[in-house]
């Protein structure tokens, strides 16, 4: 009977050779601990042959025997392939007996054997991978002993337990080669430490990227391979993380070999046990030099942009009054274009790209902030503003600033001339909300002078208004000249201020 | 009431047009220097009311201390001109607060107004509003 024609079995003889090579056991040399177990078997139950036995596929293979003398023997005249059909054990007392192997060469000829007693060797998976038996060419009528049961299903187990082992410590050296295949492939500086901190692993890029000994940054070696001004700060570092176990990260400076020393991003997390404890930590570090280096310079352009835009604000405004100072006549006309010119230096000081630094004294940047800034100087003299703002807040963009200031820049001087900023207690209010799709701005003035109706003649302060609304921001400019005062309503999609970005989340 | 005045600016056009300004105002003006070293001169071989101090000079972003160091030592009031008021946004001691450049004659009549008249340690109740304050 061959194992792969059973039907009672609950496994397959695939997965069952899987498991047995799993083991990577099979034709490898006599070992002195499966020998002595034989030995041991052998003596025990006063028989001339014991053996340790795996079944593989058309032959079963001996990792150790004693009595046969050879290390392999066909399958078709195996005792061990029924013993594994078995549940644990098979006992054989009179093979003569016994239909199974009444016919067996090896009863019927030479070696003549007539008892047989077997222990299934099963995987950790619960798969029979072979047995560990014993053999006699006597007949046992009374079979073994309860004791030389026992023992033999001990020692099976002992077998297992040094197969398991050998499985287990390969499978770990695999994946610590794995490991430093990946750890000395990558460009990061790879490194490990026990859990106090003290370093015994670098990947091969540590090396050569500082250039020293192998082993010789090992224990606490490491803190010297960086810059003296840093090294204080990465022990404190380090040290408070291996008491709190929180994650390592700094920005120091590491001696390559060339002795310069280099921005570098080190990180560390510790590894836990199950019940918690820390058994490792894993670091690695990065050269972040070229990266610093570029962020730092362009902050720097970025601060420098922002202050010549800035400028040039002002050395045209400089500009228009110095000119206007040799024509007197053109005093009035330079005054109107030098407001202009500042409301948009502004609203621009509102989207240019800021540092920490340049960023306005107002805290947010939004329109509210910006419209309070430009309405300042119409205020009372106590600081009470003139014109209100009210409403929901937006922000804005450099593409929209433009309009924005001219816009309301128009409007508070226009109500200083002739509007409602003109008379004492004049008042506006500017009331901004955002309605489903569409931004409404309503500037309501009262308080001013009575209104007569629509001027016939329109200024060119009028024009800009109506074209920064209606030709740059895509809306509607609406002008009521009711009684008690002037009411501009700009209606705007609601993406105009911001158009980039609206652009940006539509893509 | 006229004044003393240094401008510390190193932007010529911008200096130039301040200064008439000022004097249109009645005010004496001193001297406009672009750096740090000049004013310092100016200020030791003359007696000086008012700085207007810009922030970025000639010879970098030295305005801040220099302010603080006229302001707080040799007795002169400061106020602070620039386009990047960002830069002095946490005050500076001694100093009586900043204008935002560009801005226009009347912001500046104002806020030198309001300078003088602290100095002279008369009342103001109501400081332009276009001047933002330390302290």
């Amino acid at each position: 009977m061959n194992p792969t024609t059973n039907n009672t079995a609950d496994w397959s003889e695939a997965d069952r050779l899987a498991a047995l090579r799993a083991y990577d056991i099979l034709d490898t040399p006599r070992e002195g601990a499966f020998d002595d177990i034989v030995n041991l078997v052998a003596r025990h139950f006063d028989a001339p042959i014991a053996v340790i036995n795996l079944i593989d596929e058309g032959r079963q293979w001996f990792k150790a025997e004693t009595g046969l003398g050879v290390r392999e023997t066909p399958l078709d005249t195996s005792f061990c392939a029924h013993a594994i059909l078995a549940e644990d054990r098979m006992v054989v007392p009179d093979a003569t007996k016994d239909d199974r192997f009444a016919c067996n060469p090896l009863v019927t000829a030479e070696p003549h054997l007539r008892f047989y007693a077997g222990q299934v060797l099963k995987s950790a998976e619960g798969l029979p991978i072979g047995t560990l038996c014993v053999l006699d060419t006597k007949v046992r009528p009374d079979g073994p002993t309860p004791l030389q049961m026992e023992t033999l299903e001990v020692l099976a187990a002992q077998v297992m337990t040094q197969l398991d082992l050998r499985r287990a410590l390969a499978g770990q050296q695999q994946s610590q080669a794995q490991f430093r295949a990946i750890a000395d492939s990558m460009p990061q500086m790879v490194w490990s430490t026990l859990p106090d901190g003290f370093h015994d692993y670098y990947n091969a890029r540590w090396y050569e990227f500082t250039g020293v000994p192998d082993g010789s940054t090992d224990g606490e070696g490491w803190n010297g391979m960086f810059h003296p001004e840093d090294q204080d700060r990465a022990w404190a570092t380090w040290r408070r993380c291996l008491e709190t176990g929180d994650p390592y990260e700094i920005e120091y400076r590491l001696r390559r070999h060339d002795g310069v020393y280099r921005w570098t991003l080190g990180r560390a997390r510790p590894i836990r046990n199950e019940t918690g404890e820390i058994t490792r930590w894993f670091g690695t570090c990065t050269d972040i030099d070229d990266l610093k280096r570029s962020d730092q310079a362009k902050e720097l352009l970025s601060q420098e942009l922002s202050h010549r835009i800035k400028n040039i604000f002002a050395v045209v405004s400089a500009l228009i009054a110095l000119s206007a100072r040799q024509h007197p006549e053109a005093k009035e006309f330079a005054g109107a274009v030098r407001t202009r010119i500042n409301a948009l230096a502004r609203a621009h000081e509102f989207v240019r790209p800021h540092t920490e630094n340049s960023r306005p004294t107002v805290g947010t940047m939004t329109l509210h902030a910006f419209l309070t800034d430009l309405f300042k100087a119409y205020s009372e003299l106590t600081g009470t503003p003139r014109v209100v703002v009210t409403g929901d807040d937006a922000t804005f963009d450099d593409q929209a600033a433009t309009s924005v200031a001219l816009l309301f820049h128009e409007l508070a001087t226009n109500a200083a001339k002739y509007g409602a900023l003109s008379a004492e207690g004049g008042k506006v209010t500017l009331d901004t909300r955002r309605l489903d799709d569409r931004f409404v701005l309503t500037w309501t003035e009262t308080g001013g002078p009575a209104v007569e109706g629509a001027p016939v003649q329109t200024g060119f302060g009028t024009s800009l208004a109506t074209l920064s609304v209606e030709g740059q921001l895509g809306g509607r400019l609406e002008r009521k000249w009711l009684r008690e005062g002037l009411q501009v309503v700009a209606d705007l999609p609601a993406t105009a201020l911001s158009r980039r970005r609206a652009a940006q989340n539509a893509a | 009431m006229t004044a003393r005045i240094l401008i510390i600016e190193d932007e010529a056009l911008v200096a130039m047009e301040l200064r008439f300004v000022l004097e249109d105002l009645g005010h004496d003006v001193v001297a406009t220097v672009a750096d740090a070293r000049s004013a310092r001169e100016v200020v030791q071989e003359t007696d000086v009311d008012l700085a207007l101090v810009d922030i970025h000079l000639s010879d970098g972003p030295t305005g801040v201390a220099l302010g603080r160091e006229l302001g707080q030592d040799l007795g002169v009031s400061v106020l602070f001109m620039t386009a990047n008021p960002g830069m002095v946004r946490g005050g500076v001691a001694g100093t009586i607060g900043v204008l935002s450049k560009p801005t226009d004659e009347a912001a500046v009549q104002k806020a030198v107004d309001y300078a003088l008249r602290r100095r002279q340690g008369q009342p103001v109740l109501y400081a332009p509003p276009e001047l933002q304050l330390f302290g």
